[in-house]
Formats: structure tokens, sequence, C-alpha cells
């Protein structure tokens, strides 16, 4: 897939995630012990044999740029292609605010055009997945359609008021797109992946920034592309994906990928899902410790009790302490005889001794970052 | 010629590692896992960018395939650079001749011209046996202050160990007044490290001499150093404090592991100003089951815990199976451990797969070795101090 680039835009509307995402966009969001969001999208391009991956920035990108950095971690930090990240700036005819991913691509087009590849893949940042693209790329050179959008039948990816939903003939041909219904009609979910011809794209977006639209599927595919009567086509994603649209989604993400099934086909052998290296020391585990049904990652020091929870990096836990069923982001601190239930602790949050913070299982609690209780 | 450096190093990668029995009979010693996620010549390598040393040259000659995938670009450490970096230096063909590296000095010798080209003052020797933290730059700036021509970092020993390792006698000032290996009735316990600074100009002309003398054994310790203290070379004694760790044997490779177990940990790894950086495996944090139980140990990414873990050090992608126990063991990365299987003071090389309901290793005695790949039947018994590489 070396012919195709990746460009991966991150500056969808993220309040829904509240505290979470206010000082990171959500690609940047730490999931599954270790990784961040844009990590999965990244590290599937890679591994399906992209060379050339852009990252568009909009909001809160500074983490974001801090996790990427020469795109080393993921091989991509060569002479020829390589990460390129692209971050908001202001021209005559660039605002540097992106009113959605037409004006994102609209304002990186030198970086479209300058690239040597034939075609594009679009992603946006909600969605995590482990994608073989291969596949997909396959399947647009041979059925000869002009847009192809993955998909997923999947039923937890339906949303109320939120998602974009496809219509499909037998031959697989998209015939109507609904974008944000109150309650979806179509059971094909867009996973927010598009693959095209880049002449395309650049021809797309140019004509639909000259008509001052802002959305590529909504202004552009739906309108423009139907007029024309450009072919586009749907490909179906079958294995595990999940959106990551509210604090309760992320929250049962993360508790999902404690089930093993889940946990090895998202992070199969032969797809690794590469990150940021921090070099830390395993895991220690001390005399009373009691962890069940956890995933620890490396710079933990564990002396409580610890059950159903995801423990990132450099994770501390005392003795006395009690923890189930919660999320605890990078170098938290979670003191003696602390009682923690259904939280989510976002990085290095300090729960002071005795203290005890028990949420409902359906809305958990949120720390944010730095918090001292 | 490329830019100037102030000193470059020198590792000595080469050596069989033969008192570590069948770990080493497919990897070379610098090469073994240590800690969880490391490999011994992490730490000198670690040392070295910790220390802004940013030319090393590793020299290597036995089974050196797996340590050159290791060390790669260098990149991990930091080492990757456009002057300077990670060099591996194999032995190779000069003209119509061509040799094996014949003892540690000629290791050097036959690499005077990679040296050369750095046009440098100092060459610091090191080897891949040791696991330590010290700053090479404060032993440099000790051989500058005191324009030596030869600096060897030596720790003290208890005074009844003295007599297995090689001995400086210093006198006033830590001048080297004497060299002893392995004296019967050592007169001191400062012990060398095998961690030497020289002045480059004097290195390269005792190197040369000894090439040309064909009684030597080219040897740093038999050769070189008693050479030059012959000639009253300015010779200095660094000394050492600090954790300090031999892993060149089965026995001596499973306690540093146990050391990391203990509290306070006796060498200091998560010292963030003194990182050890290592190649990372890549894999996701590990995952305790249901039932499960982990004391004691230390865990690292992939590993999938179903049994029972005390007391050990497992690295990365380890799994072991319900009903299965590991107690005071090194697993290392990729072992498996089947159901009702018991593992106990014993270290099970890579990929080694200790079939269900077998016993590896006993409650006391010598420490058992299950080889790399090695796939152990089902029921199997391996005895303390047994070695299985089939």
């Amino acid at each position: 897939m070396k012919n195709v680039m990746g460009v991966i835009y991150t500056g969808e509307k993220d309040s829904f995630l509240r505290e979470l995402t206010l000082l990171r966009a959500i690609a940047a969001m730490p999931v599954a012990g270790r990784y961040r969001v844009i990590d999965f999208l990244v590290s599937g391009m890679v591994n399906s044999g992209m060379r050339n991956v852009g990252v568009i920035m909009q909001k809160n990108y500074h983490s974001l740029m801090d996790h990427l950095g020469s795109g080393k971690e993921w091989d991509l930090h060569g002479k020829n292609d390589g990460l390129y990240i692209l971050p908001p700036f202001l021209t005559r005819d660039n605002v540097g605010v992106y009113n959605g991913s037409l004006d994102a691509l609209h304002s990186n087009m030198n970086y479209l055009r300058r690239s040597r590849q034939e075609y594009v893949l679009i992603c946006n940042s909600l969605i995590v997945f482990n994608a073989n693209f291969t596949g997909m790329f396959k399947k647009y050179q041979e059925s000869g359609c002009d847009v192809m959008m993955m998909y997923t039948k999947d039923p937890d990816m339906r949303r109320p008021e939120y998602g974009t939903y496809f219509d499909l003939d037998e031959a697989g041909n998209i015939i109507d797109i609904e974008i944000d219904p109150t309650k979806p009609h179509y059971e094909n979910t867009s996973m927010e992946v598009l693959l095209m011809r880049k002449d395309l794209l650049i021809d797309l977006v140019d004509r639909g920034a000259a008509r001052g639209y802002h959305e590529l599927v909504r202004d552009v595919l739906q309108r423009i592309a139907r007029d024309e009567g450009l072919k586009m086509c749907g490909y179906e994603y079958k294995d595990l994906c999940f959106r990551l649209d509210s604090v309760q989604s992320y929250f049962k993400f993360n508790l999902d990928t404690l089930d093993t099934d889940v946990r090895h086909r998202l992070f199969p052998e032969d797809r690794p899902v590469y990150t940021k290296v921090r070099d830390e020391l395993p895991a220690r585990y001390m005399d009373d410790a009691r962890v069940v049904n956890s995933m620890v990652a490396d710079g933990c020091i564990i002396d409580g009790m610890v059950e159903h929870s995801v423990l990132f990096r450099g994770v501390k836990i005392d003795k006395g302490a009690s923890v189930k069923n919660c999320i605890i982001m990078q170098d938290c601190h979670v003191e003696e005889d602390v009682q923690l239930e259904n939280c989510i602790l976002d990085k290095q949050a300090v729960i002071k001794h005795d203290g005890k913070l028990i949420g409902p299982s359906a809305y958990p609690i949120v720390i944010s970052k730095n918090m001292v209780i | 010629m490329m830019n100037k450096k102030q000193c470059v190093a020198m590792l000595l990668a080469g050596g069989q590692g033969s008192r570590l029995g069948i770990l080493t009979a497919n990897m070379a010693k610098p090469a073994i896992p240590y800690g969880g996620k490391y490999r011994i010549i992490d730490f000198p390598l670690s040392n070295c960018t910790n220390s802004a040393v940013d030319v090393v040259g590793v020299l290597t000659q036995y089974q050196p395939l797996k340590l050159n995938a290791y060390i790669g670009s260098g990149s991990p450490w930091d080492l990757d650079l456009a002057h300077g970096g990670v060099y591996v230096l194999p032995p190779y063909v000069k003209g119509k001749s061509g040799e094996w590296y014949s003892g540690t000095a000629n290791a050097i010798y036959q690499n005077l011209s990679f040296i050369e080209q750095f046009n440098t003052d100092y060459v610091l020797i090191l080897s891949g046996d040791h696991i330590y933290k010290m700053d090479y730059n404060a032993m440099l700036q000790f051989h500058i202050d005191n324009n030596a021509d030869c600096t060897i970092a030596v720790r003290e020993v208890p005074w009844e160990e003295a007599s297995r390792f090689g001995i400086m006698n210093t006198g006033e000032g830590n001048v080297i007044e004497e060299f002893e290996e392995k004296p019967a009735k050592p007169r001191s316990n400062k012990a060398s490290m095998g961690v030497y600074i020289f002045t480059w100009d004097k290195l390269r002309k005792y190197l040369t001499e000894d090439a040309a003398d064909p009684n030597s054994s080219n040897d740093f310790g038999k050769n070189i150093i008693p050479n030059m203290l012959n000639d009253k070379q300015r010779m200095f004694a660094y000394d050492f404090e600090g954790y300090w760790k031999d892993v060149g044997t089965i026995e001596s490779l499973w306690e540093a592991n146990m050391d990391l177990l203990q509290l306070p940990m006796p060498i200091d790894l998560y010292d963030k100003k003194w990182r050890i950086y290592g190649r990372n495996p890549g894999m996701a944090p590990h995952f305790v089951a249901d039932g499960a139980s982990v004391k004691n140990s230390l865990i690292t990414e992939g590993c999938e815990v179903y049994g029972r873990v005390d007391h050990s050090v497992l690295f990365a992608g380890v799994i072991i199976k319900e009903g299965a126990s590991v107690i005071d063991s090194v697993l290392m990365p990729g072992a498996v451990v089947e159901r009702g299987a018991q593992v106990r003071r014993a270290i099970v090389a890579e990929g080694a797969v200790i079939g269900a309901g077998s016993m590896v290793g006993e409650e006391t005695g010598n420490i058992a070795v299950v080889g790399q790949q090695v796939q152990l039947p089902a029921g199997s018994a391996v005895k303390a101090g047994e070695q299985r590489a089939e």
C-alpha cells in the first residue's frame, strides 16, 4: 500500500468527553493501559504498508505532538515520506480555525499535492480499531468505484443523533447517506474511513471550498458527489471497533480490553500497536498485592487490591487501598486505605490517604488531571 | 575526518560466557535478558548515553546475530547519530590476512583505524558482563585532572572474596602501584571492574608493541596493564561505589534478577535522571486474570497470568496458565508455563514451553535451567542444577 497516503483528522468535536478532553485532543486520549487513540490508526496504516501519514491537528495538540514526535516509534522517520504533523496556520485564505474536515483538507492542499502517493485514506480519530487496510484497498482497485467508505454492522456503534449511516444496494454501492439522524434508519454505521484517488480528492476539496462548504462527507460527498454521479461504495469492517464519544463509552472500551478475546483481537501478534516508549521498569508487585482481572502497565508499583481495572504506566497503589472497576491513568497515586470504585483518574491524580470515591457503574466519577483529593 | 570526539568507548562483547552454560549456546553474553525487560548490554550502552559518551564501538565475535539485531541502529539508546553513535565491529579480513580477535587487547588493536577516525583523546574500554550504573564522564574528568595515562575503575570487595578478582594496590592519591590478578594473599580489596580509560596516544603505543610480541596473550589484564605499570606510566584507580554485579554464571544471573525484588532495590532503576534504555517489544500491558495470584514480582508487557507467581521476574510475553505456579524464578521473553506445572528456583530461557504438570527446579539447591525454545513434554522433571537443552 505504498501508493496510499494516510490523513488523520483530529479536530472533531470533543466536548462530550468533558474533563478528559479539556487538555488534549481525542486522538491523544490515553487508552488500554499504555496507548493513545491515534496509536491504533497510525499503527494500522503502517502495518498495512503505508509510508506517508499526515496528522491534521486543530486544538489542544500539544500532547499529540509530544506523543508522535518524529514518528520514530512507527518507523515513520525516513527521508522520503514518513509522519507529517499538520497544525493549523494562518495565511490569506486559511484562518487557522477549521469548521470541519473540508476546511482542514483545504488548508493542507500543499501537503496532499506534494505527496507522491496516488491514493488517500482519510480517517478521524473517534473510533478505535486495529485495521488492516489492505483488503479495502484491494477491493477499491477491483471495484472501479470512486469513493470507498468503511462501515460496520456492529449495533454498539450506532448512536441516536450522532454518526453517519449508509444505505447500500446489493452490489455494495452507497445509495443514501444519513448524518446525525435522530434515529438511524440504516444498519451500516460509517467508520469515518474514506479511500479515494488523490486527484479526485483534491478536485472535490477545491470545488467544495469554492462553494463555502466545511464538511467533506456532509457537504461534498452528499451533494457534489451525488449530483455528479460519482460511484460511492461501502467496505464492511468485520472486526472489533469502539466509538469513543462519551465518558461512558470511553470507560466501557477500556474495561472491555480486560476480556481476553477482545484483547487478543485488538492486539494481534502480527499487527502490533506501536506507541511512545517510556523505558520504565516492569510493574512491581509487593507483598500485599492482590490483583485480579486487570491490565497493568510497566512502571506500576502495587501493594493493594486491584480488581477489574486498567492501570496505566507508573501508577502506585498503596497498601490497604482497593481499586475496583477503575481506569487509572499514568502516574496516578492511590494512597493507603483509599477505596475507589467506578472511577476514571486522569494523569497524575493523587487520592490521599483514606479517601473514598464510589461512582455508579453506569456513570463513572472522573477526576481531572493533576487533581489531589 | 569526522568531528572530533573527546572520548570513544569500546565495548568488548565477543566473549562466549561459557559459564552461563546453555543460556549462551545461541547468543553472546551481553545479549542475555536481565531484569524483566533489559539485556545486559543495555547497562553499558545506557551508561554511555547518560554520560554523554556518544561513540561506542561494540566488538563482537561469538554468536553475534542476536546482539547485532538487538543493537540495530542504536536508536533505543539515542545512539543513532549522524556523527558518532553505536557501531558493531566484528573481525574482518585485512588484505590477504584476517583473523579472529585473539584477546581483549587484540580486539582493540584490530580496530585502531576505527578509533583514529574520531580524532579522539581518550578511549574508554568496557565489557558487557556487569549490571551497574556509572557516570563514565566523572571518571574521565578524574583521568584528565590527574593527567593520567590510564585510569582503572575499582570497587571495594569483601576481603574474603578479594582473591577472586584482579586487585589494585594503590598509594597516595590512588596511584596504582601494583596489579595482582587473583592474589592468594591480597594486600588490598580494590578490585578492577574491567572499566578502563586510556589516553589514546599511550594506548595506541602499547597496543602496537603488544601486537608485535608473539608471546603475548593480547589481553588488557595480563599484558597491557602490567607493561604500562613496569614502565612507570601514570596509572590511577577510580573508586566506584554502588551496585555492581557480575552476571557471568547461572547463579549470579539469577541472584542479580532476585536483587531487583529486594526493598529498597539495591540498584535504583526508577531513577529518571539515569534511565536504563532498551529495545521495547511493543506489546499490550500485561493481564492478570481472575483466580491468579501475584506477589513480590516484576512483570512486564505482554504477559498473561492465570496461575500463581511469587518472587519472580517475568519478561515480555510470558504466559502462566491456570494452576501453574512460579516461585523464585526468572522467565525470559515468550516463555510459557502450562497448566499445573511448577517452576521453582529456575531460569526458563526465551520461548521455552514447560509442559503441563512438569516440575522444574527444587526448593533448595542450584538453579535449574531450561534452554531457549525447549519444548518440555507434559509431566517432565528438571532437577535443581540441571540444564535442559532439549
